[in-house]
Protein backbone atom coordinates (compact mmCIF):
# COMPACT_ATOMS: atom_id res chain seq x y z
CA UNK A 1 0.00 0.00 0.00
CA UNK A 2 1.75 3.59 -1.01
CA UNK A 3 1.88 5.78 2.01
CA UNK A 4 -0.56 8.44 0.58
CA UNK A 5 -3.09 5.78 0.53
CA UNK A 6 -2.18 5.04 4.45
CA UNK A 7 -2.28 8.63 5.36
CA UNK A 8 -5.64 9.01 3.55
CA UNK A 9 -6.65 6.31 5.64
CA UNK A 10 -5.69 7.13 8.71
CA UNK A 11 -7.32 10.59 8.30
CA UNK A 12 -10.61 9.15 7.57
CA UNK A 13 -9.96 6.95 10.84
CA UNK A 14 -9.30 10.50 12.58
CA UNK A 15 -12.36 11.97 10.84
CA UNK A 16 -14.66 9.07 12.60
CA UNK A 17 -13.01 9.12 15.30
CA UNK A 18 -13.83 12.63 15.71
CA UNK A 19 -17.50 12.10 14.97
CA UNK A 20 -17.81 9.47 17.39
CA UNK A 21 -16.48 11.63 20.28
CA UNK A 22 -18.57 14.32 19.07
CA UNK A 23 -21.77 12.33 19.51
CA UNK A 24 -20.36 10.73 22.97
CA UNK A 25 -20.40 13.97 24.45
CA UNK A 26 -23.58 15.51 22.18
CA UNK A 27 -25.42 12.27 24.35
CA UNK A 28 -23.69 13.26 27.78
CA UNK A 29 -24.79 16.91 27.69
CA UNK A 30 -28.21 16.11 26.75
CA UNK A 31 -28.74 13.96 29.26
CA UNK A 32 -27.43 15.84 31.81
CA UNK A 33 -28.98 19.12 30.41
CA UNK A 34 -32.76 16.89 30.91
CA UNK A 35 -31.64 16.12 34.44
CA UNK A 36 -30.32 19.67 34.83
CA UNK A 37 -32.67 21.51 33.16
CA UNK A 38 -34.99 23.61 36.02
CA UNK A 39 -37.95 23.50 34.19
CA UNK A 40 -37.98 20.03 33.17
CA UNK A 41 -36.69 18.80 36.87
CA UNK A 42 -39.71 20.43 37.87
CA UNK A 43 -42.27 18.88 35.04
CA UNK A 44 -41.20 15.63 36.31
CA UNK A 45 -41.39 15.93 39.53
CA UNK A 46 -45.11 17.03 38.22
CA UNK A 47 -45.98 13.94 37.22
CA UNK A 48 -46.26 12.68 40.36
CA UNK A 49 -47.50 15.26 42.06
CA UNK A 50 -50.95 16.78 40.94
CA UNK A 51 -50.67 19.73 42.59
CA UNK A 52 -47.47 20.78 40.77
CA UNK A 53 -47.33 23.72 38.22
CA UNK A 54 -46.49 21.86 35.30
CA UNK A 55 -46.65 17.91 34.17
CA UNK A 56 -44.62 16.58 31.57
CA UNK A 57 -47.06 16.36 28.90
CA UNK A 58 -48.03 19.88 29.45
CA UNK A 59 -44.23 21.22 28.93
CA UNK A 60 -44.07 18.89 25.69
CA UNK A 61 -47.83 20.38 24.90
CA UNK A 62 -48.30 21.63 21.39
CA UNK A 63 -50.09 24.83 20.13
CA UNK A 64 -53.78 23.87 20.87
CA UNK A 65 -55.42 25.13 17.43
CA UNK A 66 -52.68 22.82 15.95
CA UNK A 67 -54.05 19.74 17.98
CA UNK A 68 -55.77 16.47 16.93
CA UNK A 69 -59.56 16.32 18.45
CA UNK A 70 -57.65 13.37 20.44
CA UNK A 71 -54.74 15.31 21.89
CA UNK A 72 -57.00 18.19 22.84
CA UNK A 73 -59.21 15.93 24.13
CA UNK A 74 -56.07 14.47 26.54
CA UNK A 75 -54.84 18.15 26.81
CA UNK A 76 -58.30 18.88 28.23
CA UNK A 77 -59.09 15.75 30.95
CA UNK A 78 -54.93 16.93 32.36
CA UNK A 79 -55.87 20.29 32.86
CA UNK A 80 -59.29 19.41 34.29
CA UNK A 81 -57.54 16.85 36.56
CA UNK A 82 -54.20 18.95 37.55
CA UNK A 83 -56.97 22.63 38.07
CA UNK A 84 -59.46 20.03 40.35
CA UNK A 85 -56.73 18.75 42.13
CA UNK A 86 -54.55 21.87 42.85
CA UNK A 87 -58.28 24.20 43.94
CA UNK A 88 -59.76 21.58 45.62
CA UNK A 89 -62.87 21.79 43.77
CA UNK A 90 -64.71 20.31 40.25
CA UNK A 91 -62.89 22.11 37.76
CA UNK A 92 -64.15 22.31 34.19
CA UNK A 93 -61.99 23.48 31.07
CA UNK A 94 -63.74 24.16 27.84
CA UNK A 95 -63.18 24.06 24.21
CA UNK A 96 -66.34 25.20 22.81
CA UNK A 97 -65.67 27.04 19.43
CA UNK A 98 -66.31 30.27 18.22
CA UNK A 99 -69.96 31.17 17.23
CA UNK A 100 -70.75 31.14 13.50
CA UNK A 101 -71.70 34.45 11.63
CA UNK A 102 -70.66 36.11 14.29
CA UNK A 103 -68.64 39.38 15.09
CA UNK A 104 -68.39 40.80 18.90
CA UNK A 105 -68.52 44.05 19.53
CA UNK A 106 -68.67 46.23 22.58
CA UNK A 107 -69.94 49.91 23.02
CA UNK A 108 -69.87 52.01 26.47
CA UNK A 109 -71.34 55.10 27.32
CA UNK A 110 -68.90 57.70 28.94
CA UNK A 111 -71.75 59.63 30.05
CA UNK A 112 -73.34 56.90 32.03
CA UNK A 113 -70.50 55.40 33.65
CA UNK A 114 -69.76 56.55 37.47
CA UNK A 115 -66.53 54.63 37.73
CA UNK A 116 -67.47 52.40 40.66
CA UNK A 117 -65.49 49.95 39.37
CA UNK A 118 -67.41 46.80 40.03
CA UNK A 119 -66.71 45.84 36.69
CA UNK A 120 -63.46 45.72 37.16
CA UNK A 121 -63.97 43.16 40.82
CA UNK A 122 -66.26 41.31 38.30
CA UNK A 123 -63.65 40.45 35.72
CA UNK A 124 -60.91 39.70 38.05
CA UNK A 125 -63.51 37.06 39.66
CA UNK A 126 -64.80 35.54 36.80
CA UNK A 127 -61.46 35.12 34.85
CA UNK A 128 -59.19 34.17 37.91
CA UNK A 129 -56.84 36.77 38.04
CA UNK A 130 -54.49 37.46 40.36
CA UNK A 131 -55.55 38.44 43.74
CA UNK A 132 -53.15 40.43 45.62
CA UNK A 133 -49.35 41.30 45.15
CA UNK A 134 -50.43 41.98 42.56
CA UNK A 135 -53.79 42.26 42.31
CA UNK A 136 -54.12 41.75 38.17
CA UNK A 137 -56.99 43.64 36.45
CA UNK A 138 -57.77 43.61 32.53
CA UNK A 139 -59.88 46.70 32.74
CA UNK A 140 -58.31 50.07 34.04
CA UNK A 141 -60.82 52.98 34.57
CA UNK A 142 -59.49 56.62 33.69
CA UNK A 143 -61.15 59.35 35.76
CA UNK A 144 -61.22 62.77 33.08
CA UNK A 145 -61.90 66.12 34.06
CA UNK A 146 -65.47 67.18 32.41
CA UNK A 147 -64.46 70.57 31.19
CA UNK A 148 -61.85 68.32 28.34
CA UNK A 149 -65.42 67.54 26.26
CA UNK A 150 -66.06 69.83 23.49
CA UNK A 151 -69.28 69.00 21.62
CA UNK A 152 -69.33 71.36 18.45
CA UNK A 153 -70.31 68.71 16.39
CA UNK A 154 -71.88 71.18 13.89
CA UNK A 155 -68.77 72.65 13.11
CA UNK A 156 -66.87 69.12 12.27
CA UNK A 157 -67.26 69.62 8.50
CA UNK A 158 -66.10 73.83 8.72
CA UNK A 159 -63.02 75.25 7.98
CA UNK A 160 -63.83 75.46 4.61
CA UNK A 161 -64.34 78.73 2.24
CA UNK A 162 -67.97 79.83 2.89
CA UNK A 163 -69.94 82.81 2.56
CA UNK A 164 -69.62 85.41 4.77
CA UNK A 165 -71.56 88.92 5.43
CA UNK A 166 -69.22 90.54 2.88
CA UNK A 167 -69.96 87.92 0.38
CA UNK A 168 -68.62 84.97 -1.03
CA UNK A 169 -64.96 85.76 -1.41
CA UNK A 170 -63.80 82.01 -1.09
CA UNK A 171 -61.85 83.33 2.50
CA UNK A 172 -60.36 80.21 4.19
CA UNK A 173 -62.40 80.96 7.63
CA UNK A 174 -59.03 79.92 9.81
CA UNK A 175 -58.24 76.00 8.08
CA UNK A 176 -59.46 73.37 10.26
CA UNK A 177 -59.12 75.85 13.25
CA UNK A 178 -62.31 74.46 15.35
CA UNK A 179 -61.26 71.90 17.42
CA UNK A 180 -62.68 68.24 16.61
CA UNK A 181 -65.69 67.49 18.82
CA UNK A 182 -64.68 64.98 21.24
CA UNK A 183 -63.23 64.58 24.28
CA UNK A 184 -59.65 64.99 25.28
CA UNK A 185 -57.82 62.73 27.97
CA UNK A 186 -55.52 65.02 28.91
CA UNK A 187 -54.59 64.79 33.17
CA UNK A 188 -56.46 62.01 32.93
CA UNK A 189 -55.80 59.46 36.21
CA UNK A 190 -56.72 55.71 36.78
CA UNK A 191 -55.45 55.62 40.46
CA UNK A 192 -58.30 57.72 41.78
CA UNK A 193 -59.41 56.95 45.84
CA UNK A 194 -62.51 58.93 46.07
CA UNK A 195 -64.32 58.66 49.07
CA UNK A 196 -67.57 58.39 46.81
CA UNK A 197 -68.28 58.39 43.09
CA UNK A 198 -69.24 59.83 40.95
CA UNK A 199 -67.53 63.03 40.95
CA UNK A 200 -69.42 65.82 39.37
CA UNK A 201 -66.87 66.81 37.60
CA UNK A 202 -65.62 64.16 35.82
CA UNK A 203 -65.88 61.54 32.92
CA UNK A 204 -65.41 58.26 33.72
CA UNK A 205 -63.78 55.70 31.01
CA UNK A 206 -63.01 52.00 31.59
CA UNK A 207 -60.03 50.89 29.29
CA UNK A 208 -59.54 47.17 28.39
CA UNK A 209 -58.57 45.09 25.32
CA UNK A 210 -60.11 47.09 22.28
CA UNK A 211 -60.29 43.45 20.78
CA UNK A 212 -58.73 45.30 17.35
CA UNK A 213 -60.03 43.50 13.80
CA UNK A 214 -56.28 44.01 12.96
CA UNK A 215 -54.58 43.36 15.85
CA UNK A 216 -51.06 44.63 16.31
CA UNK A 217 -50.47 41.99 18.88
CA UNK A 218 -50.96 39.05 17.15
CA UNK A 219 -48.58 40.30 14.40
CA UNK A 220 -46.39 40.73 16.89
CA UNK A 221 -45.92 37.13 18.66
CA UNK A 222 -43.05 35.32 17.37
CA UNK A 223 -44.98 32.30 18.05
CA UNK A 224 -48.32 32.66 17.10
CA UNK A 225 -49.82 32.21 20.25
CA UNK A 226 -51.84 35.03 20.30
CA UNK A 227 -54.78 34.81 17.73
CA UNK A 228 -58.02 36.19 16.43
CA UNK A 229 -61.03 34.09 16.52
CA UNK A 230 -63.48 34.07 13.89
CA UNK A 231 -65.91 36.30 16.24
CA UNK A 232 -63.33 38.77 16.27
CA UNK A 233 -62.00 38.04 19.28
CA UNK A 234 -58.02 38.08 20.36
CA UNK A 235 -57.10 35.20 22.42
CA UNK A 236 -53.86 33.81 23.81
CA UNK A 237 -52.87 29.90 24.20
CA UNK A 238 -51.27 30.63 27.79
CA UNK A 239 -49.03 26.85 27.07
CA UNK A 240 -47.63 28.61 23.96
CA UNK A 241 -46.93 31.92 25.00
CA UNK A 242 -42.94 32.11 25.63
CA UNK A 243 -43.53 35.50 27.59
CA UNK A 244 -41.38 37.82 25.25
CA UNK A 245 -44.11 40.63 25.52
CA UNK A 246 -43.53 41.61 22.15
CA UNK A 247 -47.48 41.87 22.05
CA UNK A 248 -47.56 44.13 25.10
CA UNK A 249 -45.35 46.86 23.29
CA UNK A 250 -47.02 46.19 20.01
CA UNK A 251 -50.52 47.20 21.42
CA UNK A 252 -51.11 50.81 21.38
CA UNK A 253 -54.10 50.82 24.18
CA UNK A 254 -51.59 48.45 26.65
CA UNK A 255 -54.36 46.21 27.52
CA UNK A 256 -52.25 43.87 28.19
CA UNK A 257 -51.13 42.15 31.38
CA UNK A 258 -48.15 39.91 31.96
CA UNK A 259 -47.66 37.90 34.84
CA UNK A 260 -44.30 38.71 36.38
CA UNK A 261 -44.75 36.72 39.61
CA UNK A 262 -46.57 33.73 40.33
CA UNK A 263 -50.55 34.32 40.09
CA UNK A 264 -52.03 34.46 43.93
CA UNK A 265 -55.69 32.93 43.72
CA UNK A 266 -57.18 31.37 46.42
CA UNK A 267 -58.55 28.49 46.12
CA UNK A 268 -62.14 29.24 47.58
CA UNK A 269 -62.33 32.17 45.05
CA UNK A 270 -61.31 30.31 42.18
CA UNK A 271 -64.02 30.26 39.15
CA UNK A 272 -63.82 26.72 38.57
CA UNK A 273 -65.83 26.98 35.04
CA UNK A 274 -62.80 28.09 32.73
CA UNK A 275 -62.37 28.25 29.25
CA UNK A 276 -58.67 27.16 27.59
CA UNK A 277 -58.54 30.02 25.72
CA UNK A 278 -60.02 32.23 28.88
CA UNK A 279 -60.01 32.25 32.52
CA UNK A 280 -58.35 28.95 33.31
CA UNK A 281 -55.40 30.14 35.64
CA UNK A 282 -52.20 31.62 34.37
CA UNK A 283 -49.06 30.51 35.10
CA UNK A 284 -46.06 33.03 35.86
CA UNK A 285 -44.43 34.40 32.79
CA UNK A 286 -47.35 34.21 30.75
CA UNK A 287 -49.35 37.19 29.35
CA UNK A 288 -53.22 37.60 29.81
CA UNK A 289 -55.90 39.86 28.80
CA UNK A 290 -59.42 40.64 28.48
CA UNK A 291 -61.08 37.50 26.18
CA UNK A 292 -64.78 39.21 26.07
CA UNK A 293 -65.47 36.27 28.80
CA UNK A 294 -64.69 33.46 25.99
CA UNK A 295 -66.39 31.20 28.53
CA UNK A 296 -69.23 33.05 28.34
CA UNK A 297 -69.89 34.40 25.63
CA UNK A 298 -69.42 31.37 23.25
CA UNK A 299 -72.36 29.96 25.20
CA UNK A 300 -74.50 33.11 24.54
CA UNK A 301 -73.98 34.72 27.82
CA UNK A 302 -73.05 38.29 28.60
CA UNK A 303 -69.27 39.37 29.83
CA UNK A 304 -68.96 39.54 33.72
CA UNK A 305 -68.27 43.43 33.19
CA UNK A 306 -71.44 43.85 31.30
CA UNK A 307 -73.56 41.83 34.13
CA UNK A 308 -72.29 43.92 36.99
CA UNK A 309 -72.59 47.25 35.41
CA UNK A 310 -75.20 49.25 37.68
CA UNK A 311 -76.21 51.60 35.26
CA UNK A 312 -76.19 49.77 32.13
CA UNK A 313 -73.40 51.81 30.25
CA UNK A 314 -71.98 48.80 28.63
CA UNK A 315 -73.39 47.24 25.32
CA UNK A 316 -72.33 43.77 23.82
CA UNK A 317 -73.72 41.91 20.42
CA UNK A 318 -72.79 40.82 16.85
CA UNK A 319 -71.67 43.52 15.00
CA UNK A 320 -72.75 41.25 11.83
CA UNK A 321 -76.43 41.86 12.83
CA UNK A 322 -78.34 44.86 12.30
CA UNK A 323 -80.70 44.79 15.32
CA UNK A 324 -78.12 43.90 18.38
CA UNK A 325 -77.18 46.73 20.27
CA UNK A 326 -73.96 47.37 19.27
CA UNK A 327 -74.94 48.18 15.93
CA UNK A 328 -78.09 50.50 17.45
CA UNK A 329 -75.27 52.29 19.43
CA UNK A 330 -73.33 52.61 16.24
CA UNK A 331 -76.38 53.99 14.55
CA UNK A 332 -77.76 56.36 16.65
CA UNK A 333 -75.49 57.81 19.28
CA UNK A 334 -72.73 59.64 19.09
CA UNK A 335 -70.09 57.07 18.88
CA UNK A 336 -66.16 58.30 19.08
CA UNK A 337 -63.04 56.93 17.50
CA UNK A 338 -60.51 56.87 19.52
CA UNK A 339 -55.98 56.15 18.27
CA UNK A 340 -57.77 55.32 14.76
CA UNK A 341 -54.15 56.75 13.93
CA UNK A 342 -52.75 53.32 14.18
CA UNK A 343 -55.40 51.60 11.69
CA UNK A 344 -56.09 48.48 14.30
CA UNK A 345 -59.88 48.99 13.75
CA UNK A 346 -61.04 48.28 17.56
CA UNK A 347 -64.32 46.79 17.85
CA UNK A 348 -64.88 48.25 21.41
CA UNK A 349 -66.40 51.58 20.90
CA UNK A 350 -66.92 54.80 23.29
CA UNK A 351 -70.25 56.41 22.96
CA UNK A 352 -72.41 59.05 24.50
CA UNK A 353 -76.16 58.42 24.59
CA UNK B 1 -2.26 9.47 22.33
CA UNK B 2 -5.60 10.15 23.25
CA UNK B 3 -7.23 8.21 25.77
CA UNK B 4 -10.40 6.66 24.62
CA UNK B 5 -11.18 4.06 27.14
CA UNK B 6 -14.38 3.85 28.54
CA UNK B 7 -13.28 5.18 31.71
CA UNK B 8 -12.30 8.39 29.88
CA UNK B 9 -15.56 8.72 28.41
CA UNK B 10 -17.30 8.19 31.94
CA UNK B 11 -15.36 11.25 33.28
CA UNK B 12 -15.88 13.30 30.70
CA UNK B 13 -19.92 12.60 30.98
CA UNK B 14 -19.83 13.20 34.47
CA UNK B 15 -17.64 16.63 33.65
CA UNK B 16 -20.44 17.63 30.92
CA UNK B 17 -23.27 16.85 33.31
CA UNK B 18 -21.67 18.42 36.43
CA UNK B 19 -21.04 21.69 34.31
CA UNK B 20 -24.42 21.75 33.21
CA UNK B 21 -26.25 21.22 36.23
CA UNK B 22 -24.34 23.97 38.06
CA UNK B 23 -25.41 26.32 34.92
CA UNK B 24 -28.73 24.95 35.21
CA UNK B 25 -29.05 25.77 38.95
CA UNK B 26 -27.32 29.11 38.19
CA UNK B 27 -30.01 30.25 35.77
CA UNK B 28 -32.33 28.89 38.93
CA UNK B 29 -31.09 31.11 40.99
CA UNK B 30 -31.06 34.07 38.71
CA UNK B 31 -34.73 33.75 37.42
CA UNK B 32 -35.95 33.06 40.86
CA UNK B 33 -38.38 35.37 42.06
CA UNK B 34 -37.36 37.39 44.81
CA UNK B 35 -38.43 36.33 48.36
CA UNK B 36 -41.07 38.81 48.79
CA UNK B 37 -43.40 39.61 45.79
CA UNK B 38 -43.27 43.42 45.65
CA UNK B 39 -41.03 43.29 42.39
CA UNK B 40 -44.07 41.29 40.72
CA UNK B 41 -46.24 44.17 41.94
CA UNK B 42 -44.06 46.88 41.48
CA UNK B 43 -42.91 46.22 37.91
CA UNK B 44 -47.31 45.36 36.66
CA UNK B 45 -47.87 48.58 38.49
CA UNK B 46 -45.42 50.05 35.98
CA UNK B 47 -46.82 48.33 33.45
CA UNK B 48 -50.51 49.87 34.37
CA UNK B 49 -49.07 53.26 34.18
CA UNK B 50 -47.55 52.45 30.72
CA UNK B 51 -51.49 52.07 29.94
CA UNK B 52 -52.28 55.15 31.97
CA UNK B 53 -49.31 57.53 29.13
CA UNK B 54 -51.30 55.49 26.13
CA UNK B 55 -54.41 56.24 26.82
CA UNK B 56 -53.56 60.03 28.33
CA UNK B 57 -52.80 62.75 25.87
CA UNK B 58 -54.88 61.51 23.43
CA UNK B 59 -58.55 63.01 21.93
CA UNK B 60 -61.64 61.24 21.54
CA UNK B 61 -63.36 62.57 18.55
CA UNK B 62 -66.84 62.08 17.66
CA UNK B 63 -67.71 60.54 14.42
CA UNK B 64 -69.83 61.90 11.87
CA UNK B 65 -72.46 59.60 10.38
CA UNK B 66 -70.34 58.65 7.27
CA UNK B 67 -67.11 57.52 9.28
CA UNK B 68 -69.42 56.02 11.34
CA UNK B 69 -70.86 53.79 8.22
CA UNK B 70 -67.14 53.43 6.88
CA UNK B 71 -65.83 52.59 9.82
CA UNK B 72 -68.81 49.59 10.14
CA UNK B 73 -68.04 48.60 6.23
CA UNK B 74 -64.53 48.43 7.49
CA UNK B 75 -64.61 46.35 9.63
CA UNK B 76 -67.44 43.90 8.34
CA UNK B 77 -64.81 44.17 4.95
CA UNK B 78 -61.90 42.85 7.87
CA UNK B 79 -63.96 40.46 9.20
CA UNK B 80 -65.46 38.46 5.91
CA UNK B 81 -61.86 38.85 3.72
CA UNK B 82 -60.40 37.02 7.01
CA UNK B 83 -63.16 34.51 6.63
CA UNK B 84 -62.86 34.30 2.95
Amino acid sequence: MSEEKIEELNAADDEQQGRREFLKYVCASSAAALVAAPETAEAVAGAANPDADITVAEYFQGHFLLMSDEEKRQAIERMEKRYSAKYGKKTTVSDAPAPKDVLFGYALDISKCIGCRRCVHACVKENNQSRHDPEVQWIQVMKIPKGNISFTVDKLDKGYPEKSGFGDYGVQVGGNAYKAAGLSTEDAQNYYQDDAVPDKDYFYMPVQCQQCEKPPCVKACPVRATFRDHAGVVLIDYNWCIGCRMCQLACPYHARRFNWGEPNLPHEEMNPKTHYFGNRPRMRGVMEKCTFCVQRTREDRDPACLEACPVGARKFGNLLDPESDVRKVLATKRVFRFKEEFGTYPKFFYYMG
Amino acid sequence: MEDNTRRSFFKKAVAAAGVVAAAGYASTLVSKPSASNNSASTKYAADVVLQEKAVTGNHLVIMTDDEKKQRLDDLLNCHYHELA
